[in-house]
């Protein structure tokens, strides 16, 4: 605090442009390997995909980038895409509803349960997570197949053999189990800050437990129903994994049909531009999402930030899973 | 308390934690129309027995009754009680009408009594014009005023209030304090509130029950509370106080461990160990030798001395303990440490406490 003349004002004000310079440089370091890994795996990749979307299909099924349309876009409009992107959108929304109606009373049981027994459950629910995907469905499959023990079951009990392989049924049975965490992490988030004196002043200000609930504890924790709705939606809608395999050829889904336009149909600019669509949906819902969470509630919007962010951990974990 | 039947009533009332007794066997009245607080250090139980009497938790054993009626295993919403919570427990995503209407509109309250009753206590807490905002949009004195609001427009039996100034800083939790005693006198309903200032509980309450680890000691006015506690740790918890050690040698006086004498009345058994309870701001400090030996006096030693700027206080060595000795209005440096002096105090002002 010694005032040493005008040096040290000076090398202040330098000084304080130095590190702000310095914490810039670490800023771009810490980001690059990062945005470059997504740029060569990610953009690149999205940027040719549109590109493609607007090229021509030539007779022998080759893609010649030239000619650009729009050719592609309106074959969108015709009436069996529709129907694929109807039927994908319906069972999505299906899936959706379903994983809010199962992962609500279990995240709020996780919520509500002692730390240390939270921290256990927490590792339960992560491990179907953290196995492979692919052996999972398979799982499924020969539970749910004619010869699997859901079928002898109902044959034990006369109720004849179980057919419900490679129906919508089994598809959405599939696709619930497959996308459930990703409902119930940003439930539990929103669940485990709730500050359940709030519903206590409920209950004392005459509301049944029921109505406490229906106008406190779930207004309060909507920004998780709605992170978990938007992280369930998105690759239910586009999913092509599980129907292929408990769908069979009757399901036709939009991730199943972008799929055969690449391999078998060779119609690349179709499967591009249905990519870019889906790409497009994906980010309107984001959007959407982002809109309801800084505008729904007045209060704690460093508490919404937070649950924001608890939903993009659960996106990472998505991507490194599938 | 004649005939009139007790606004709460509390019947050896015990709640247990698992393992952990939070109340334990109290019994306790609160009248019709009283400002009572219930008084002790954090984890006294003091809460918890507010909890059972709004319901947000139910005894383990014992009889609650609210105005004669056993509500003991009643659900929170059954009962003719309102709470202030301790952080005020607003709901976040209403605006403060939406947070007053609550209690009625669960009730099943209708227009026109419903808006005439949020008017009239959105008028007594005087927050006009603020109906529209929400919670955050409110300074910590307004939110205060809206938990009350939510809580008296329902007309409660009983209000129930739990550290409702603790959130506030020192200067507003005295304007409070005023408000919240003027409100209870204007609606003349029962407020019982908990608090862990004793000061807050002095200067509000007409009676306060001070409890300590699950146990409720005492209870009375804060002047009986103040002047004659009945424990030491009442005595030591409620303001600050000088604890001598002594032994009882008659029902009016008691004996030091140096043989000093200290005229006190006590109903304590002739023999047995007490402490008396001497205020320091009771206490005065004279020169050796010019007050007399009625009892009502110590010779002791000036050990140390701090100035406060309204008050000194003043450490005098006697015997084997140091009693501190408040002196306020004091011109110049009558004393200095190392002098000889008498403390010495009105007969009275000595209050021989058990353990």
């Amino acid at each position: 605090m010694q005032p040493a003349g005008g040096r040290p004002v000076n090398s202040g004000a330098s000084g304080e442009e130095a590190a702000a310079r310095a914490k810039r440089r670490q800023g771009v370091l810490l980001a690059s390997p990062g945005a470059l890994y997504l740029l060569i795996f990610f953009v690149v990749p999205l940027v040719l995909i549109s590109v493609y979307s607007f090229a021509t299909r030539t007779s022998t099924g080759r893609t010649a980038l030239s000619g650009w349309n729009l050719e592609s876009y309106r074959d969108i409009g015709d009436n069996v895409i529709l129907g694929i992107i109807g039927r994908s959108a319906w069972l999505a929304t299906l899936t959706t509803v379903l994983c809010i109606a199962v992962g609500y009373p279990f995240a709020y049981y996780l919520a509500t349960r002692p730390r240390h027994v939270r921290a256990v459950l927490l590792v339960l629910v992560m491990i179907p997570f953290w196995t492979n995907g692919l052996v999972r469905v398979f799982a499924i499959r020969f539970l749910l197949g004619s010869n699997g023990p859901a079928s002898a079951l109902s044959e034990s009990l006369g109720l004849g053999t179980f057919r419900i392989l490679f129906t919508p049924t089994a598809v959405t049975i599939g696709m619930v189990y497959g996308f459930l965490t990703l409902m119930v992490l940003p439930l539990y988030v929103a669940l485990e800050r709730m500050d359940w004196s709030l519903t206590e002043a409920a209950r004392d200000l005459y509301a049944s437990g029921s109505k406490a609930f229906w106008k406190v504890t779930l207004p309060l924790t909507k920004s998780g129903i709605v992170a978990g709705s938007v992280l369930v939606f998105v690759p239910s809608f586009g999913s092509y994994v599980v129907p292929d395999i408990l769908g069979g050829a009757k399901t036709l889904l939009i991730g199943s049909y972008i799929a055969s336009q690449f391999r078998d149909a060779r119609n690349y600019p179709l499967g591009a531009a249905l990519s870019v669509l889906l790409i497009l949906a994906m980010l309107l819902a984001v959007a959407l999402n982002q809109r309801s969470g800084s505008g729904a509630e007045g209060g704690g919007r460093p508490r919404l930030r937070r649950r924001g962010r608890a939903g993009g951990e659960a996106e990472t974990v998505t991507a490194a899973a599938s | 308390m004649t005939e009139s039947v007790a606004a709460v009533e509390i019947d050896g009332v015990t709640k247990r934690f698992d393992d952990v007794v939070a109340v334990d066997n109290v019994d306790l009245a609160i009248d019709d129309g009283e400002f009572f607080a219930l008084l002790g250090p954090s984890g006294c139980g003091k809460t918890t027995t507010l909890r059972m009497i709004a319901g947000l938790d139910l005894p383990t054993e014992g009889s609650l009754r609210i105005f004669g009626d056993e509500v003991g295993m009643a659900p929170p919403d059954r009962r003719p009680v309102n709470t202030v919570f301790q952080a005020y427990a607003l709901f976040p995503h209403m605006t403060v009408r939406q947070n007053i209407e609550f209690g009625l509109r669960m009730r099943r309250v209708r227009n026109p009594e419903l808006g005439q009753r949020v008017a009239e206590a959105i008028g007594m807490v005087r927050l006009a014009g603020m109906e529209e905002r929400r919670p955050d949009q409110l300074s910590g004195g307004q939110q205060q005023r809206v938990a009350l609001a939510r809580a008296l427009v329902n007309q409660p039996k009983v209000l129930l209030l739990d550290e409702p100034l603790g959130a506030l800083d020192l200067k507003l939790r005295q304007e409070m304090q005023q408000e919240l005693k003027a409100l209870q006198r204007e609606v003349g309903i029962t407020f019982v509130f908990v608090t862990h200032d004793q000061e807050e509980a002095l200067a509000m309450s007409e009676r306060i029950g001070v409890m300590s680890e699950g146990r409720l000691l005492q209870v009375g006015t804060p002047r009986e509370i103040y002047e004659r506690p009945a424990s030491r740790f009442v005595a030591d918890f409620i303001g600050r106080t000088n604890l001598i050690e002594a032994s009882v040698e008659s029902p009016t006086m008691v004996r030091l461990a140096d043989g000093a004498r200290i005229a006190a009345e006590t109903s304590m058994p002739t023999g047995s160990q007490v402490a008396v309870s001497l205020r320091p701001e009771r206490v005065r400090l004279q020169p050796r030798g010019t007050a007399a030996a009625d009892g009502s006096s110590l010779d002791g030693e000036v050990c140390d001395i701090t100035y406060l700027g309204h008050a000194v206080v003043y450490a005098v060595t006697v015997g084997s303990t140091s009693v501190e000795v408040r002196s306020e209005g004091e011109v110049g440096e009558p004393f200095a440490p190392g002098d000889e002096v008498t403390i010495n105090w009105d007969h009275g002002a000595a209050a021989v406490v058990a353990d």
